[in-house]
């Protein structure tokens, strides 16, 4: 039988533990067994999916984006600048997602090009995008954008950019039927990276570099272009994020985004990716970021306050590390012992 | 010449001194002694946690909950402070406060098997919800002045915390290089497996390396509330990514094995003292982030591509079997 493979996936596993989750949740709460609820309490950590979902392929790759965090703001301020600018919100919009294109080339280039290692580059480009994103409003004002207020552009640096048009706001709050238009975008962003990922030569390529990355060269595997893409996606994923936020919060603000590193990094190991590379799944990122989303969720509506929540999320990260590592070195203890058990009785 | 190539340790202080004598040309300010010992000053925080941060980067480690660990350290002196426990017990408990945050990372690291960035992501999470929890969410102030006094205590001129910091860099400094279990860091570090062959207790090492860390971000904890006097709930906040960039600015590989204390201090001085030369050119604070980034970038990439060269150098060298060459092996 073939679909009993599917039980005993990670990915199982974790549907499993979303549905106890929301069981849960729901004899502490009813109101939290309604399918409406549910998919409205998503509108909470959309970001978080939107920026883990690319980063998957980056962690699949033996690579890190610590960057996203950053592009979320540099995205948030470059929409809300260009609006300010006189653009059209949905040009904005479009502006925005280059931002965040451009920022994963020169994350992928540099990653692609040099040995140094991806976690370093992206340190630094964290820093320089947050910095970008915080000096973008002086800057403008300092190459003569003089005309908008009093205070000039750098007001912005500290209040943010609100008033932002009402077609725009409303993409975060539309629905289809009962399922908000980002949970959509969101399903559509997994599908089309899950397909990307599992049924074409890229995805396969990427797997190949993050197990093997000579071999990978020796096999003629474009391993700079194939590195660059996953990068670029990334970046674009976490520019999504931040535009959704502006739309969420009303307002462009340059540090939108800057606590969610912990959160986009634990979902996308939770979701079975190996920080070190060469395993990983879109459908898996995209569970563990719900189970970790309602979970959050769940924990504000029993009252549970923002400061405890943080630990427990990062107690749930390192307890499900420790017990999936443990759990690995059973399974190597358990195959020696069934090896040797053959070798006695041949 | 290829040794002071090779050394990052020389090439950053280089970017130093070019940094300074450049800022020099706008505003002499900057080379008057109080300005000197103020930038000092004011990168001691980041030091001590980058000194901390070195051991593990050294084991091929990383740790990003250092900021974390100095943060709830600081909130532990703070509240301990005020609740009135004499100042060496104040400090006792801070310091034993690190030394357990950094056991806890090593315990999940070195036992339960679980990756470092993984682990110490976690842990970040953990301590900054305690710090908060901890005080209620609200800044700790009306710390005595005990521990206000010992930031203007000067010695020649030059501030307490200057000179010990100075100290602790060259036991530091000492230790690594001349004690024979330090070494142990490097080793393990560059080859996992051939220390485990060669008997080096290696777990032990990067037990080692990650409480030796808490720790060092306790004492940064402890030279942070004395110069703020007070402790915010943003307290070292994103120091652990600063510690790293010190660290790889000062030549700690991340590919471990590699570095001195003293590259570790100075790229952390180099890290603060962009932010002090930016004000004495009376560029904004805003653009801070943005430097402290494109110069992480340069020296990494300036890097690399001195060691390609040393590389392609070193290869021909063999090619041509040029007998003289082989000692730059290492």
């Amino acid at each position: 039988m073939n679909w009993t493979r599917y039980l005993r996936t990670w990915e199982f596993a974790l549907v499993v533990l979303l549905v106890v989750e929301i069981l849960i949740l729901g004899m502490i709460n009813p109101t939290f067994l309604n399918a409406e609820n549910l998919l409205y309490a998503t509108l909470d950590f959309t970001h978080i999916l939107f920026a883990a979902l690319p980063l998957t392929l980056v962690i699949i790759t033996a690579g890190i984006d610590i960057s996203s965090v950053s592009v979320m703001g540099l995205a948030s301020i470059t929409l809300g600048l260009a609006w300010v600018a006189g653009i059209n919100i949905f040009v904005a919009l479009a502006i925005a997602l280059l931002v965040g294109i451009i920022a994963g080339l020169f994350n992928g280039f540099f990653v692609a090009k040099t040995d140094v290692n991806p976690l370093v580059i992206t340190l630094g480009t964290l820093f320089m995008f947050a910095g970008i994103a915080q000096g973008m409003p002086a800057l403008l004002d300092l190459l003569g954008f003089k005309a908008y207020g009093s205070a000039g552009l750098a007001a912005y640096q500290y209040e943010g950019i609100t008033g932002l048009p009402d077609n725009f706001i409303g993409l975060s709050e539309a629905t289809v039927w009962i399922i908000p238009y980002p949970f959509i975008a969101v399903l559509i962003f997994a599908v089309i990276l899950s397909l990307l990922l599992h049924k074409t030569r890229f995805g396969r390529y990427l797997y190949l570099i993050g197990v093997n990355p000579k071999a990978a060269v020796y096999s003629g595997v474009p391993v700079q272009k194939t590195l660059v893409w996953a990068y670029v996606l990334s970046g674009f994923g976490a520019a999504l994020a931040g535009s959704y936020l502006t739309a969420y919060f009303t307002s462009a603000r340059a540090d939108l985004g800057g606590d969610a590193l912990l959160p986009i990094i634990t979902a996308v190991v939770l979701g079975g990716a190996d920080i070190l590379g060469g395993s990983g799944t879109i459908w898996g990122t995209l569970l563990a970021g719900l189970v970790l989303g309602f979970l959050r969720q769940g924990l504000l509506a029993i009252g549970v306050t923002n400061d405890l929540i943080q630990v427990v999320m990062g107690a749930v990260l390192v307890t499900a590390m420790a017990v999936k590592q443990l759990m690995n070195v059973y399974g190597e203890y358990r195959l020696n012992r069934k090896a040797l058990a053959n070798k006695g009785r041949g | 010449m290829k040794k002071i190539l090779r050394s990052r340790e020389a090439l950053i202080t280089g970017l130093l001194i070019l940094l300074i004598l450049f800022t020099g040309l706008f505003n002499s300010n900057i080379f008057k002694f109080n300005s000197i010992t103020e930038i000092f000053n004011a990168s001691l925080t980041l030091v001590l946690i980058s000194l901390g941060e070195m051991f593990v980067i050294f084991t091929r480690g990383i740790d990003v909950s250092v900021g974390a660990t100095t943060g709830l350290a600081a909130v532990i002196l703070g509240t301990t402070l005020n609740l009135g426990w004499p100042i060496g017990w104040a400090i006792s408990a801070a310091i034993v406060t690190g030394i357990i945050a950094g056991m806890i990372n090593a315990v999940g690291i070195t036992f339960l098997r679980v990756p470092p960035i993984i682990m110490t992501l976690g842990t970040l999470g953990i301590y900054r919800g305690l710090m908060r929890i901890i005080t209620g969410g609200s800044w700790i102030e009306n710390l005595p002045q005990s521990i206000k006094e010992p930031n203007l205590w000067r010695l020649s001129g030059i501030p307490f915390y200057v000179w010990l910091t100075l100290v602790v860099i060259a036991i530091t400094a000492w230790v690594t290089l001349k004690y024979k279990p330090a070494r142990y860091f490097y080793a393990v570090g560059d080859n996992e497996e051939g220390a485990y062959l060669l008997g080096i207790p290696v777990r032990l090492t990067q037990f080692a390396a990650y409480t030796l860390a808490g720790f060092f971000a306790a004492l940064a904890a402890v030279v942070f509330t004395s110069q703020i006097g007070f402790v915010s709930m943003n307290a070292a906040d994103g120091f652990e990514l600063k510690a790293i960039a010190a660290n790889v600015l000062g030549g700690v590989s991340l590919t471990g094995g590699v570095g001195t204390p003293l590259g570790a201090a100075i790229g952390a001085l180099f890290m603060t003292a962009v932010h002090s030369m930016l004000i004495f050119l009376g560029v904004p604070g805003i653009w801070d982030n943005a430097f402290a980034g494109v110069i992480l970038l340069t020296v990494v990439y300036i890097d690399y591509h001195v060691r390609s060269a040393l590389e392609l150098q070193r290869r021909q060298a063999r090619i041509r079997g040029d007998a003289s060459l082989k000692g730059g092996e290492s």
